[in-house]
Order: structure tokens, then sequence, then C-alpha cells
């Protein structure tokens, strides 16, 4: 539950990024398609990080075990 | 099909493919011929081609003027090192003069060359007067108190009389005592005793001292003194320490042979009278004549200096012109002339979107050389390959650059640039992944791009200007360096709770059993990022080898579908189906079914935390396919689908390998069809075909065997490579574990360590070691060693997917772009 809530998060400030480039550094469309690409591997690139690190963890086979003087 | 439909439709992105480039032939009356090239050269858009190549440069049309450019650029170095030798700062007053021609500049840099020769060899002549007079003052000096002490004794009341009665006398000779014969060393006395004095470098005293003896057998006598002050070495330019000597000595061959060693060891011998009163004129007269010489020399320097500053507010801007002059001649060095002799052909490449400014531009020309006749500009068609251009800003240039430097795109091939501003910041940022260094990079970053106007004009260091260069490299570097360090929870390598608390807790309140058996986990994973209980802990790194394992293999697996997608919209735009069939299709489907697979393995593994043996999985896969898979299974219908996928991998090969070859050939073979002869170059441009022109023959043959080798090639390469490819991303997983131990390990043994005492010196030096140890290992090595290797993959295993790079890059004759120091 918490993972799809997550990522539709970062599908939205993927939205929202994009548009604020659309804003920002408007182009002729060939430029505009360019950054919107830009934008879009990076939201790509920084959900798979984070989904990778959290299925990760979702169901561990091992537990963190102390070491001594913690 | 509607996505086809719909990527069609789509406009072409900015960066993706190269620039729609064209083969452009001019034909330039010669009155406008110059006028035009310089047009050309303040618009930067077209390339030209060389269409002389096969000529040596000094068969050219216009050496002439080349010969003369260089020769005008030699006297301005020429006088920029002068400037620099006479310490001047050149400055360059804003250019209130208009502007000059060529011819004239000409002139008037023979003319100033000439005059700063003839000061300068004025003031070497004076200089060595001056060094001359000096030395004589020096050895004045000295030997006089040689002379005195050695007079017999029974000269020596009568020399002081002497003194007494003539120094007290104000009668000065009229006639200089230095106008006489000097060549006679003094007037011979009883005892036929007679002396040279002179000044020799230090250095080589001993030496002289020795030979001397040696030559008279003994029978002199060497006084020596050191001189008061260094002279000036006219050879070396530098000050060097001389000392004054007297040789006494008696007849006349001892003479000859003393004067020969003299003139051996470089000293200079001057005549010291030994009447003390003349001694004193000469000293006297030699000390005026020294201050004269000083005078005219400062005088002589000054008008030099003043000449030069008049010089340098100029020489900047007739280095340019001079560079430019030169940049354009050797352009009309690469046109042709036509048999009529009164036009000039060129041809060169401009982007299609230029044209209309090059034709502007050569409108203008003609109308400001009032030329009768205008500047013929057309396109042609081109065999050979256009060169590769691509508009980048400064933004996106260095990653161009990054890109560039391992292959430059074929003309129109997918750019791989568009996506490695992307990647190849997140690539390192997962080997470097720790928010604390990754605020360090970002100060790092931003001043650069702060002060960004001021060092572009500057001229910096070779590893600066690299740096400068890519700061907005650094810029997205260190901004996912941030994020990935956000998400393994490593603040120079130390843990935070900044998404809420911790997912294990003790099994019981009194944590007995945490030390043994471990935590419990009690809720939902972790929000964001690597739990930070795992920090310190003992079962920390089985825990994070395998997350980052899986996780290179899962973010190798998406690069190389990404390449092999871009494959396919290459094959597309180049509409050649056969690769999309025979090539495209089964790449994908061997990578996937293999380690497409494999990552879906893991991703099940993951979510129902299934204790199947991956390894176990992926091997038995291959060795016994049919057997049951007992409990590594992990889905209904593994075995089946292993079978499947099994198979089409072993399909997917003879189909990358054989069916391509063979269709070519029969392509080939309908295509020429009953013709045995190559294309026939019609044009309705048929004057002098150019022999460098790139309307060159076509050659038209078809070597099966060649073609099928290269196929097998790329296959097995495929092949192989997907296995081994897939194995390097592993590299993600190791650089992320050297960088988080070493950062451990500062932290723990060096600022912990040092931390723990009581003394406040130990605990500074423990902080200063631990910054040292940050700042150049940690942030200079480590990235750099990241950058290295995320470069590694983004041109090995990404790249090699897709890009074949061995096209040229388009580099148009422009001002712009000619450097400082291109002589």
């Amino acid at each position: 539950m918490a993972f799809v809530v997550t990522t539709l998060i970062f599908a939205a400030v993927g939205i929202i990024a994009s548009l604020l480039v659309r804003i920002c550094f408007s182009g002729g469309p060939s430029a505009n398609l360019l950054h919107f690409t830009l934008v879009v591997t990076a939201v790509v690139c920084s959900w798979m990080m984070w989904a990778i690190v959290y299925l990760a963890q979702m169901k561990p086979l091992i537990v963190p075990i102390l070491s001594e003087g913690e | 099909m509607a996505i086809d439909e719909f990527l069609d439709n789509l406009p072409p992105m900015d960066l993706m493919r190269s620039e729609k480039m064209t083969l452009v032939q001019l034909i330039i009356p010669v009155e406008s011929a110059h006028r035009a090239i310089s047009y050309l050269g303040e618009l930067g858009l077209v390339q030209f081609r060389d269409l002389n190549a096969d000529k040596s440069p000094f068969q050219r049309t216009f050496v002439n003027q080349v010969k003369r450019c260089a020769e005008m650029s030699r006297k301005l170095r020429f006088f920029k090192d002068q400037i620099s030798k006479a310490g001047l700062l050149s400055s360059a007053r804003p250019a209130m003069q208009p502007d000059i021609e060529l011819e004239e500049l000409e002139i008037q840099l023979a003319d100033h060359e000439h005059e700063l020769n003839e000061m300068n060899s004025n003031s070497e002549n004076l200089r060595q007067s001056y060094n001359e007079l000096l030395e004589f003052k020096m050895v004045l000096q000295e030997a006089s108190g040689f002379l005195v002490s050695h007079d017999n004794h029974t000269v020596s009341e009568e020399r002081e009389l002497d003194e007494n009665v003539y120094s007290n006398n104000s009668y000065v000779e009229t006639a200089s005592l230095l106008e006489q014969d000097m060549m006679r060393p003094g007037r011979p006395d009883q005892s036929g005793l007679r002396f040279v004095s002179g000044i020799i470098c230090k250095s080589k005293v001993l030496r002289f001292e020795r030979m001397l003896f040696r030559a008279t057998r003994g029978n002199m006598l060497f006084n020596q003194a050191l001189a008061d002050e260094q002279i000036m070495d006219p050879l070396s330019t530098e000050m060097v320490e001389k000392v004054v000597f007297v040789v006494f000595f008696s007849g006349e061959q001892a003479r000859t042979k003393i004067l020969k060693i003299c003139e051996a060891f470089g000293a200079n011998c001057y005549p010291v009278p030994e009447d003390v009163t003349k001694q004193r004129q000469i000293t006297r007269e030699v000390s005026l004549r020294l201050a004269d010489l000083e005078t005219t020399l400062d005088a002589g320097i000054r008008h030099r200096n003043k000449a030069l500053t008049s010089l340098s507010f100029h020489l900047a801007k007739w280095m340019n012109m001079v560079r430019r002059e030169k940049a354009v001649y050797d352009t009309l060095n690469m046109l042709n002339f036509d048999v009529t002799k009164k036009c000039l052909l060129g041809e060169g490449w401009c982007p299609i979107f230029a044209k209309t400014k090059v034709q502007e531009a050569l409108q203008r020309a003609t109308f400001d050389s009032s030329s009768q006749v205008g500047i013929i500009f057309h396109v042609m068609d081109a065999i050979e390959s256009p060169p590769t251009y691509f508009r980048a800003n400064h933004f996106t240039s260095p990653f161009q650059e990054i890109v560039d430097a391992y292959g430059v795109a074929r003309y129109q091939e997918a750019n791989p640039a568009v996506y490695t501003v992307i990647t190849f910041p997140f690539l390192f940022a997962v080997m470097f992944g720790d928010w604390g260094h990754g605020i360090c990079l970002l100060l790092g970053a931003l001043v650069l791009i702060a002060r960004e106007s001021k060092l572009s004009s500057q001229k910096l260091g070779s590893f600066m200007e690299m740096l400068f260069g890519g700061r907005y490299v650094l810029l997205l570097m260190s901004l996912f360096s941030i994020y990935c360090g956000l998400i393994y929870n490593e603040f120079f390598s130390v843990p935070f709770h900044i998404f809420g608390g911790s997912a294990y807790k003790c099994r019981d309140a009194t944590c007995s059993d945490a030390h043994s058996v471990g935590l419990v986990k009690f809720r939902d994973p972790y929000p964001f990022g690597v739990d930070p209980s795992w920090r310190g802990s003992r079962s920390e790194l089985p825990f994070l080898n395998s997350l980052k394992m899986k996780m290179s293999i899962l973010l190798g697996v998406a690069q190389m579908n990404l390449g092999i997608i871009i494959s396919y919209f290459n094959a597309r735009f180049f509409a050649s189906s056969i690769d999309i069939r025979y090539q495209f299709v089964p790449q994908i489907i061997f990578l996937n079914s293999l380690f497409g697979y494999l990552s879906l393995l893991i991703i099940i593994k993951w979510c129902t935390g299934s204790q199947a043996d991956l390894y176990h999985v992926m091997i038995y896969m291959f060795l016994s396919p049919t057997d049951a898979l007992g409990e590594n299974q992990l889905f209904w219908g593994q075995r089946p689908l292993q079978i499947i996928l099994l198979v089409l991998a072993l399909i997917a090969v003879p189909w990358m390998l054989f069916p391509k070859p063979f269709i070519l050939k029969k392509l080939h073979t309908e295509r020429f069809q009953g013709r045995s002869y190559g294309i026939l170059n019609t044009s309705e441009m048929d004057l002098e075909v150019e022999p460098d022109s790139a309307r060159s023959q076509y050659h038209e043959e078809f070597n099966f065997s060649e073609v099928f080798v290269h196929q097998m090639i790329h296959s097995i390469e495929f092949v192989l490579g997907a296995v081994s490819n897939t194995a390097s991303y592993l590299r993600l997983w190791a650089l992320s574990l050297a960088h988080s131990e070493l950062s451990t390990v500062f932290y723990e043994k060096v600022l912990l360590l040092a931390w723990g005492y009581d003394n406040f010196a130990v605990k500074l030096i423990g902080l200063a070691v631990f910054a040292f140890a940050t700042a150049f290992i940690l942030l200079m090595m480590e990235t750099l060693s990241a950058f290295l290797h995320a470069l590694r993959l983004h041109w090995v295993e990404f790249q090699n997917k897709f890009y074949h790079g061995d096209g040229y890059k388009f580099k148009p004759f422009s001002f712009a772009s000619l450097t400082e120091d291109e002589d």
C-alpha cells in the first residue's frame, strides 16, 4: 500500500517538474521535448532507486543483529 | 499502427540526431572573394572542404599572403616578448583609432620592428661600454692598494712626499690620461718588475692563478681582491662576482704569456698607472664617464619603454586582425580557380537551417565589394557522409563532449548524450551515495557556477579548466549524490532518522537477545531509504551486499534494454526493416529471456520473501531445466516458463546470426540485376568534377563472406556481452561498498577515536586528519574513481548496444574559434 502511494507521489512530482521546466525554460517544440525527456529520465531513475531499496526491505530474510557496545 | 503515427507526429527532439547538413557549392568572383570569406568566418556556419589537398603549402594560390601574415605575426610576437621582458603590463586601450588596412599594418609593423631593433642594439653597446668602465673603476680601486704596498722601501718616502705634494696641489692636467696609450703597463721599475692588472670571474680565479704559476715557472706574484659590487655578465644577463688581480712578473716573454692566458680565461686587463696622482685622476674621469653613461642608458630605456607601451595598446587588436587574415587566406587556399581564372570554386558543408543566413552574408559581401557579378550558392548531392552537428547549449555541451570523447556520432544516428545527461550523474551517485559528501560537491559546483562570468574570461590551468568546463556535470552529480545518500542513509557514514522511526525493535523490553538473534521487524519498511538500524550491526554487510548486488543487476538490465530500444529507433529512422526484424527482436528476446527473467525473479523474491536461492535457479535452468524445482519455486508455472525462455534464447542466437547476410545478398542481386557496371555519374553541373569532390564514384561490391563474418562477430559480441556486461554492472555495488567502508573507517577510527579523549589538542588534530582524509581521499579520489567507472559503463555497456560513433565533427570556419596560441 505504502509502495503504491509513494509511487504515485513520484509520478506527481514528475508531472509537476515537467510543468515547471516547461514554464521556466521553454524553447521551441524540439527543445521542449528534450527537456521533457530529461525530466522523465530523472524521475524514472530516482523512482527505480527508491523502489529497489523499498522492495528489498519489505520481507527481509535477515534482521539487524546488534554488535557489542550499542 | 497508432503508436507509429504518434511517434511520427512528434517534433524531432533537439539533441537527438544531428542537424541536417547539406553540401553546398560556392562560385565566387575574385574581387569579392576575400570579403565573402571574411563574412562567412564571422558567421561561422560553413565548413569548407579542402579542394587542393594534394598540393603542398607552397603550390597554393595565396601562399604569398599567408607568408606575409606569418611574418607579421612573428613581428607581433617579438613585440609581445619585448614587452614582457621589459616588465610592462600590456593594457588594451579601447580602440579609438579607426581600423587600418592590412598593407598599412604591415608597413607600420616593419617600421616599429626596425626602430625597436635599433634601440636594442644601441643600448647593448652602451651597456657593454658601461660594464667595461665599471670593471676599470674596480681594478683601479683595488689594484692601487697592491701597487702602493708593493713599492720598494727606498722609494716609499719619495712616494709619500709626492702624494702630499700633489694632492694639495689643485693643478689638474687638462689632457685626459685616458687618451694616452694605455697598453704599456706602467714604466719599468729599477728591478725590471712589471705588472698586469685586470679583473676576472671569481669562479675562474683559482685555475687562472695556477696556470700563471705554471707558465711563468713560479716567477710571478699574484695578488687578488674581491670587487665591491657585482657586475652584469652580458651573455648570461646575471650578476656575477668578479675578482681584481695584479700579476707582478719580469721579462718580456712572461708578459706575452700572461696576456695570452688572460685572453684565454676571459679576464679583462686594464692598465693601472703606478703614479698615485694619475690613478686618482683616472678614477675621477672614469667615474664621470660612468655617470654619463648611466644617464644615457636610463634615457634609452625610458624611450624604449615608451615606444613599447604605445605598441601594447594596439597589440591585442593587431594580433587578432593578423590571425583572422591568415585564417581567411588559409581558407581561400582551399578553393580552386576555374578555367577563366576569374572565379573561385568552393565546396563546403553547411546546416540546412543556416542556408538563408549564408546567402544573406554572401549578398552583403557582393554589395560591399561593389562587384558586378553575384556569388552563386547552391546545394549539391553528396555521396560522402556529412559531418555531425549538434547544437548544444552550455548546459548540455559537457555531456556531449563526454560522448564525443568515445566517438563522434555517425550522421543522424541517435545521440546517447540525451540520456547520458541524466544517467551518467545517476550512476555516479549510485557509487558515491553519501549526502554529506554530496553537499560538499554541491558547494563546489555552486561556487564554480556563481563565478562563471569571471572564470570564463580568465586563462585557467588545465586541471581548473576541466573542472570549470564540467561545472554542470558536477552540479548534477552532486544533486544525485545527495539523493542517493538519503536513500543509503549515509551522512559521512552516519545514519539519521529523518523519515521516521526505524522499522526494527527489540523482541522484548530487555533487549537481551539483540546481540545474538537480533531485532525484529514490527511494522512497514522504512518509508524512504535504508533503515537506520542496519548501520553498525553485525549483519549489515550481508544485507547491504545482497541489496546492492541485486540493485546493480536491475539497473544494468534496465540501461541495456534502453540501449537496445534506441537501436530500434535508429533502425526505424533509417527505414531498415531488416535491422528491426533480424537484429532488434532477437536481441531483446535473448537479453530479456535470461537477464530480464533474473530481474523478475529478484523482484518476486523480494515481494514474497521466499528463501529460494537465485544462483541455483539460474544455473539449473540451463543444466537441468526439466527437473523439479523444490524449494526454489518462486511462483506457480515457473518450470514451464523457464523451459520456454530457454528455448526462446536458444532460437534467438541463430535468428540474429544467419538471416541478415543472406537477405542482404538477395537484395543486392535484385538491385543490380543485369548490371555489371557501377552507377554513372550524371549531373547537370558537369564542368570539372573536382578530384576531391564528395560526388566521387560509389563502389558497388558486395563481399558475402565479409558481411557474414561481420554479422557473426556482431552476434557473438552480443551474446557473450550479455553475460559480461551484466556482470560489469556489479561495479556499482563494489564502488559503493568501498566508499561506504572508507567513510566508516574515517568516521569511527579517526573522528570518534580522537573525540573520545579529553584533550582539546587531540580533538583538534583528529578533526583535522578527518577533514583532510575526507577531502583528499573521499572527495577527490573517490569522485574521480566513480566518474571513471560511470563513464566506462556508459561508453561500453550502454553504447555498444546501438552506437556506431564513426562520424566526424562539424568544424565550421569561424573567427570565434580561432585560438590564441595557434602559431
